[in-house]
């Protein structure tokens, strides 16, 4: 295999090792979330400084590799797209350590009802599945799978822009409930963003296969990072 | 505490054409089965220090050395080093793809022939496997008896590469062995060294910077005779420490 | 008329000028040769090669002078060949770039420009004389060897010169010693070349005739030597020594001699083309 091939694996390899790293913490981060188990949030947050040196490590790795083999044409975007999707990666780990440090605040377990109410459950299990399937484009890639995680996306925005009033009449009906309220707001705003940060990877990734520039092609509303 | 013994190493090597001074002071210290890459401008002096590894200068008259070369250890400029020796455990691969004007095989074995080794099976034996190291076996396996001038440039380099390994160097010096060949052909020979590497210590001089980033373990940059910077070639290549070597690297020289 | 016309007429000028100088050579040797085969080549049969020489013209043939020439040929070719190549060899690869190397140089340069006559003097006093070898074959052929010696040389070198610096590096790289790279590179890669340049100067040296009148070659020899120190002639000898009688059958002799050893040279020739050719095809570099 020549050097070049040898080093894009080893640069896939390192980015999937994030990648089941970040999972790891989103889907720990619902259970926390639900169980109110600090023990595990405080592990989550814990990872991130993980999740940071592989960070580093990739954007070194990347550098590395333009510096000593001068990549072009499909080599060149799958580097341009690792270097992406390590950003936006390191994102949904930060996330993912937000909605623990929320979950430290928080003395119970979100309740079944509000919770499904506000259909944050759902949100999180939309925005998993997003995030397990962009991993599988990566490794083996399809096209339509790849334009369907583009779709998902607008199901959690449509849940996020609805779900203000939910929580404003939560408030208005359980004055004791405020913060949980805003706590769980802050997590849905998140989540949001996870969608984002997922679609921006599929793009990417589309990006790579295909050299197509799908960003900013829709007309969806892109939320600035808050 | 012992010291460490390189593979390769230079102290204080100065080396003259005359009165032209082409080596000033150079220290370095190579490891073992590792590929180190010589870069710099024409005439810097980057191939006269390969040269001076397996004593190729020595046919330049007016040419000398002063400082030591060490291989393992060994002064190769000492008096009791016998030169056709030294030669046996350093091989070179030149510029140019330079087969002998006879068989493939022969081509081989020269080097086993001049040792005076005449047992057929084992230069059978010793052809195939070099041809095989050098990726060349599969290709030229049926028309061994062939002349290696039929060759292509690319397959004639590779044969170069087959017959020094031939008689089982432990140092491979390569003076630009890409210049003269096609793309897919250096892409072969580069992928060939990252196998080399694994036995062989190789030393390799390049004008082609992608190349020395794309196969070389460390970089050594010389210019106007001097070693201006000799590191890990990732380091080299992505924060250089010195402006020459930068300058360089990027194409802004001068 | 224009300055681009008086160009254009001085350069027809000069090209019928140079077509002229051609054809006078080519005519002189045309006319010669064609002059030469109506004379002798009626006289040219079986027995004209085979005959001993003769005081009557029409029974005299070339035996004894040919088996000369080929004697002189062989054993001129057996000494200048290892005397000349060993010669260009050390020039070439062994003796440093020295004044007295350069001093050396130049006069084989010049030997090669020496008179033949000079060379039978010089052969006269050493091999005839101090070493009493008589006006004998070897005695022949050491001074021919003599005479060619500095067009061997040259034409060695300068075969040797065109092996490519690359072949003797892959040879050194791999061990080899000086002696071996010559020995297996440089003298299989040149020898085309060299053998060319030892036919040319051989072809030269079957054609003289005074360095061996000097030296004590016959005219008359009756039987056709057997040994290297056997008296001899050759035929430029046998062929001066015809012209010279007054009877007009001799020259019909003469001529038939000359178409004799014209023959010789041309092969000789001949062969050194082929070889140049074949070496030309054989090795690219």
């Amino acid at each position: 295999m020549p050097q070049i091939d040898i080093e894009l694996n080893k640069l896939q390899e390192k980015l999937l090792e994030m990648w089941d790293i970040v999972e790891y913490q989103l889907s720990s981060s619902r259970e926390a979330m639900l169980t109110n188990d600090v023990e595990l949030a405080g592990k989550v947050i814990k990872l991130g400084k993980k999740v940071n040196r592989y960070d580093v490590k990739i954007d070194r790795q990347c550098e590395n590799f333009f510096a000593l083999f001068n990549p072009v044409a499909v080599d060149l975007r799958q580097v341009l797209s690792v270097l992406k999707i390590n950003a936006n990666l390191e994102r949904i780990g930060d996330t993912a350590e937000g909605i623990c440090r929320i979950v430290e605040k928080l003395h119970e377990p979100i309740s079944q009802e509000l919770a499904a109410e506000s259909r944050l459950l759902e949100m999180y299990d939309v925005a998993l599945s997003m995030f397990v399937a962009s991993r599988q484009v990566l490794i083996t890639y399809d096209p339509v799978a790849a334009r369907e995680i583009l779709k998902q996306d607008k199901l959690l925005n449509k849940i996020y822009r609805k779900s203000d009033k939910v929580i404003a009449s939560f408030m208005n009906n359980n004055p004791a409930g405020i913060e949980v309220g805003l706590h769980l707001y802050n997590i849905i705003k998140k989540l949001e963003r996870v969608g984002d940060q997922v679609t921006n990877i599929a793009e990417e990734i589309i990006f790579y296969r295909d050299a197509k520039v799908l960003r900013h092609k829709a007309r969806k509303k892109k939320k600035k990072d808050q | 505490m012992s010291k460490k013994v390189y593979k390769l190493e230079a102290k204080n090597l100065n080396a003259y054409y005359g009165n032209f001074h082409a080596l000033k002071g150079i220290d370095i210290a190579m490891e073992e089965k590792a590929v180190t890459a010589f870069i710099g401008p024409s005439g810097c002096g980057k191939s006269t220090f390969l040269r001076t590894f397996n004593r190729m200068n020595d046919f330049i008259e007016g040419f000398r050395t002063e400082g030591d070369i060490l291989l393992d250890g060994r002064d190769i400029y000492d008096k009791k080093i016998r030169v056709d020796e030294l030669r046996k455990e350093v091989g070179m691969v030149f510029q140019k793809p330079n087969p002998f004007p006879k068989s493939i095989f022969e081509n081989v074995v020269y080097g086993l022939r001049l040792q005076g080794i005449k047992n057929k099976a084992v230069l059978q034996e010793t052809a195939e496997k070099s041809l095989q190291r050098a990726a060349l076996w599969s290709e030229v396996k049926d028309n061994l008896n062939k002349s290696a001038l039929a060759l292509s440039g690319g397959q004639q380099q590779r044969l170069c590469i087959a017959r020094a390994l031939a008689i089982s160097p432990s140092v491979l010096l390569m003076d630009e062995p890409a210049s003269a060949l096609d793309p897919i052909s250096t892409a072969k020979i580069e992928e060939l060294i990252h196998e080399l590497k694994n036995d062989y210590t190789i030393v390799i001089v390049t004008h082609n910077m992608q190349q020395a980033g794309r196969v070389s373990d460390y970089t050594a940059f010389f210019y106007m005779g001097e070693l201006v910077e000799h590191s890990k070639t990732k380091a080299l290549f992505t924060s250089p420490s010195d402006t020459r070597t930068q300058n360089y690297i990027t194409g802004r020289f001068g | 008329m224009t300055n681009s016309d008086i160009n254009r007429y001085k350069d027809k000028a000069f090209q019928i000028f140079g077509i002229f100088c051609t054809l006078i050579g080519l005519v002189v040797l045309a006319v010669f040769l064609i002059d030469i085969a109506i004379d002798g080549i009626s006289r040219i049969d079986w027995d004209f090669l085979t005959s001993l020489p003769s005081r009557r013209a029409s029974s005299a043939g070339i035996y004894t002078a040919w088996a000369g020439t080929l004697w002189i040929l062989v054993l001129t070719a057996v000494i200048a060949f290892p005397l000349g190549v060993g010669a260009a060899v050390y020039l070439e690869e062994y003796s440093r770039k020295t004044k007295l190397a350069n001093f050396l140089e130049i006069n084989i340069a010049n030997l090669a420009g020496v008179p033949s006559i000079i060379y039978g003097l010089l052969g006269l006093e050493i091999f005839v004389r101090q070493m009493r070898l008589g006006g004998s074959l070897l005695a022949g052929a050491l001074t021919l060897s003599l005479l060619i010696l500095p067009i061997i040389i040259v034409t060695t070198r300068e075969s040797i010169k065109a092996v490519p610096r690359s072949v003797r590096d892959g040879s050194y790289a791999l061990g080899a010693s000086k002696w071996q790279t010559i020995w297996n590179q440089v003298l299989p890669a040149s020898f085309g070349g060299i053998l060319t340049g030892i036919i040319l100067a051989l072809s030269r040296a079957v054609g003289e005739a005074a360095p061996l009148i000097v030296i004590g070659a016959l005219a008359y020899v009756p039987f056709a030597p057997t040994t290297p120190l056997d008296e001899f002639t050759v035929l430029p000898i046998q062929i001066f020594n015809w012209t010279s009688r007054p009877q007009e059958a001799f020259l019909t002799n003469a001529a038939g001699a000359i178409i004799v050893l014209l023959c010789i040279t041309f092969l000789l020739n001949g062969i050194a083309v082929y070889l140049r050719l074949r070496q030309q095809k054989k090795v690219k570099w």
